[in-house]
């Protein structure tokens, strides 16, 4: 499998280089979708020629970068397009490695199930096979270099690559099975833009399941093993955190990048649901919002972890889709990196009910937002509002896509133990919904 | 038979010349309010157009601002003509009225743009104000006013602190040398509180607290014809002539409360000469400066040391030369600052140590063998 995903990994890098030799690149760079006032290089530039001028970054509400991306772009800054081509590459490696691993897992837990009877008899078709899990890593890092959000995130140079870089590794050290490491990598996610924080539950689910620990809440491993992973999480967190304290000697930093993250004070188009909203609201209402809309990223955690506890991978994937739709300041990097992960799910293509016309959305959307920022913007033939109904209609596709393959993958769980062909209680044959 | 008396009364007159300082006058002259039933404030500004006009100020230095046609409004009975006494004996607009701003051309803006010289590139000439660092500006204002304000064509106001940072722009683009400011409204004397800059003397015909009442009404017209405080300056400049020799401190009495109602104030702090020196010339009129005579003057450093009279009281800004506004030399040859700026010590040690400690956990210490 070496071979192919070097071949990828090339076919991957010689894009990425074409285009930034190319004139496209400026055009890219300044896309309001691709780039994010969290995320725009441009901000890492200004807060690095900031730091030489003897200025604090975080002064002026310019630069919402840790630390540690300081820190990196320091030393780096002259191989800008080097580093982010190889964070690129670094994460599909992760993903591909992460998900050889997890496909080995879901194959012993079948077999597993298999011999202890827990299948319908009639399930044979649904079931996965080796041949079949067998290209789908090389197909998720495919999926991840490939992707045009990935490519145009990496052309503009928006440090989500980074993060997503390090959600990759804590995936891949979460699958491998290292609680410490996976803290650690959740730590550094969680710190570089806070919303991992809710992968928190799954992390724990899987290694949970992993280590044979039962998820009862009277048993005493369980939580033993919880407070350990969460001091270990924790506790990185405070390290590092403290440690970004040593960089610039001020705790400037966390109103800068938390605060910002949390209160949105800036309402830049993107392609979420804050900025429109924001823009019209009165003063007075602006923290009561600005609280339900944080709330809303972190409010599905528990009921998804009280559904999925069997499944924390998927639980991983369905979080990771809510983050990057309800987090404050999406860019199209955040949406590459969830969708890399559907050739994992290639299984349940036969439930899926509305793909053609989630794709159709993505891809009519994905065209529409710089027609409609050019005529907002530059033509001044629309106004805000277009351009927020294709942000509308973009999120409702994802969460469509994400809605569609939850009830795929719970149908699917459904018809394994059930058998396939479910009869009512007077025989008719039954359907299942999701309600 | 002339000797040194004639000679000593050259010397004083050689000196006069150098008493004032100004080479030449301007007016900008403003009335802001319009409606027929605000002719008074027409008159008013008309009265002292014609005044200046006639001691001497050409129209090409004149700068005159009426928010309204009295002269050839459908309510006068008398058209194309503007009266300031009753019973019609003065006409003030005449053939030769020369208005540069004309109705709503009259805002705040536009006159502060005058004021300050920052006219588009299309104003005509006789819209502008081109006065220099020698010239004596009057400044005459007129219109209904409040407690910092004045209003402009019942829209709009200007307020002292602007008009104050107006004077200052013109101060520090070296616009005028001696400043008169003149203004008849309510409450006008808080109009000149704000003032900052020097060389500015300020007059007006009410306190904070008292309006400026109207002087008569005229029946045959039907409207208030002027201002009280006006009028009595109309009549005092009326008397003054070219050569006349009367000084500031005459004009301060002029309207005293049993005539005007309000107590006229004024203000010369920030004028450096005293105000007995101050000829109501320097400022209505143009009094060119030319005296002939065939006896040579010497004039020693004492002649053109008026200046040294003068206290040296700290200015806003002191007699600057262009040159020296700016450290040029330094500006020129400063190198960039290279600041360079590195990440502690502390934290790279710290970041390194937290990341092999990471990877040998991780890894097992067993691995260690193969590092070292």
């Amino acid at each position: 499998m070496a071979a192919p995903l070097v071949l990828v990994v090339l076919a991957a890098v010689t894009v990425r280089a074409a285009l930034y030799r190319s004139s496209l690149a400026v055009f890219i760079a300044e896309r309001v979708e691709v780039a994010s006032p969290l995320n725009a290089w441009k901000r890492v530039v200004e807060g690095l020629a900031l730091l030489d001028l003897g200025v604090s970054p975080y002064s002026g509400a310019i630069f919402h970068e840790t630390p540690l991306v300081i820190y990196l772009f320091h030393f780096l800054i002259e191989y800008a397009e080097l580093v982010f081509m190889i964070t690129d590459v670094l994460t599909a490696v992760a993903l591909y490695l992460a998900i050889q691993d997890f496909n080995k897992v879901v194959f012993k837990k079948q077999k597993f199930l298999i011999e202890l009877d827990k299948y319908a008899p009639d399930v044979a078709e649904l079931i996965q096979t080796p041949m079949e899990m067998h290209y789908i890593p090389l197909k998720v890092a495919l999926f991840y270099l490939l992707n045009p959000y990935t490519v145009m995130s990496c052309v503009a140079k928006s440090t989500c690559a980074i993060n997503n870089s390090v959600i990759a590794f804590f995936i891949l050290a979460t699958i491998k099975g290292s609680a410490f490491l996976s803290a650690v990598f959740l730590a550094l996610a969680t710190y570089q833009s806070l919303y991992p924080l809710t992968l928190f539950a799954p992390a724990l689910l899987y290694l949970l399941q992993r280590q044979f620990i039962p998820i009862k809440l009277k048993s005493k491993s369980f939580w033993l093993y919880t407070m350990q992973y969460a001091s270990l999480y924790l506790c990185s967190l405070v390290v590092i955190i403290c440690l970004s304290f040593f960089l610039l000697n001020s705790w400037d930093f966390i109103p800068s990048v938390y605060g910002f993250i949390l209160s949105v004070p800036d309402l830049t188009p993107n392609i979420g649901l804050f900025w429109y909203f924001f823009a019209e609201m009165f003063e007075h209402f602006s923290l009561f919002f600005v609280c339900v809309f944080q709330i809303n990223v972190f409010f599905y955690t528990i009921p998804l972890a009280i559904k999925l506890k069997e499944h924390p991978v998927f639980f991983m994937f369905v979080q990771l889709a809510i983050i990057s739709i309800f987090k404050s300041y999406p860019t199209v990097g955040d949406v590459a990196l969830y969708m890399a992960f559907l050739p994992v799910w290639s299984h349940l293509y036969r439930f899926l009910r509305n793909i053609f016309i989630l794709s159709c959305v993505l891809i009519f959307c994905s065209f529409l937002f710089p027609v409609l920022w050019h005529l907002w913007i530059y033509a001044g033939s629309a106004n805000s509002n277009f351009y927020y109904a294709i942000t509308l209609t973009f999120n409702i596709g994802q969460i469509l896509l994400v809605s569609d393959y939850f009830y795929a993958f719970l149908r699917r769980e459904y018809y394994l133990t059930h058998g396939l062909h479910l009869t009512r209680q007077d025989g008719t044959e039954a359907m299942l919904v999701l309600k | 038979c002339c000797g040194p008396a004639l000679a000593g009364g050259l010397q004083d007159q050689a000196e006069q010349f150098f008493r004032s300082g100004h080479t030449n006058n301007w007016a900008v002259l403003v009335c802001t309010s319009r409606f027929w039933f605000n002719y008074r404030h027409v008159a008013n500004t008309l009265s002292v157009y014609r005044s200046v006009k006639r001691l001497g100020i050409p129209d090409s230095h004149i700068v005159l601002m009426l928010a309204d046609d009295m002269a050839c409004n459908p309510r006068n009975p008398k058209p194309a003509t503007v009266f300031s006494h009753k019973n019609m004996e003065l006409n003030v607009y005449g053939d030769d009225v020369e208005v540069d701003y004309r109705s709503y051309e009259v805002t705040v803006e536009n006159f502060l743009r005058v004021l300050t010289g920052r006219i588009p590139p299309s104003t005509p000439r006789s819209k502008r104000l081109l006065s220099d660092d020698r010239s004596n500006i009057l400044i005459y204002m007129t219109g209904h006013g409040g407690n910092g304000f004045l209003k402009f064509q019942d829209s709009e106001e200007i307020t002292n602190v602007e008009l104050a940072d107006a004077f200052e722009q013109m101060w520090q683009k070296r616009r005028y040398n001696e400043l008169l400011f003149i203004i008849d409204t309510c409450q006008g004397a808080s109009m000149y509180e704000r003032f900052y800059s020097p060389n500015i003397m300020a007059l007006a015909s009410s306190q904070v607290g008292e309006d400026s009442l109207s002087h008569q009404p005229d029946l045959a017209i039907g409207v208030h014809l002027m201002d009280r405080y006006t009028f009595y300056v109309l009549e005092f400049l009326e008397e003054i002539h070219p050569a006349s020799q009367t000084n500031m401190n005459d004009l301060f009495q002029v309207c005293p409360k049993s005539l005007c109602v309000s107590t006229p104030g004024h203000r010369t702090d920030l004028f450096q000469r005293d105000p007995q020196n101050v000829l109501i010339t320097d400022f209505f009129g143009s009094v060119r400066k030319v005296e002939i005579t065939t006896e040579t003057v010497s004039l020693d450093r004492d002649v053109a040391g008026f200046e040294s009279k003068f206290p040296e009281e700290e200015l806003a800004t002191e007699p600057l030369k262009y040159a020296e506004q700016l450290p040029v030399a330094q500006i020129i040859h400063q190198k960039p600052k290279q600041k360079d700026w590195h990440p502690p010590g502390g934290f790279i040690l710290g970041l390194w140590a937290l990341i092999i400690m990471v990877f040998f956990k991780t890894y097992g210490i067993k691995h260690m063998k193969h590092v070292f």
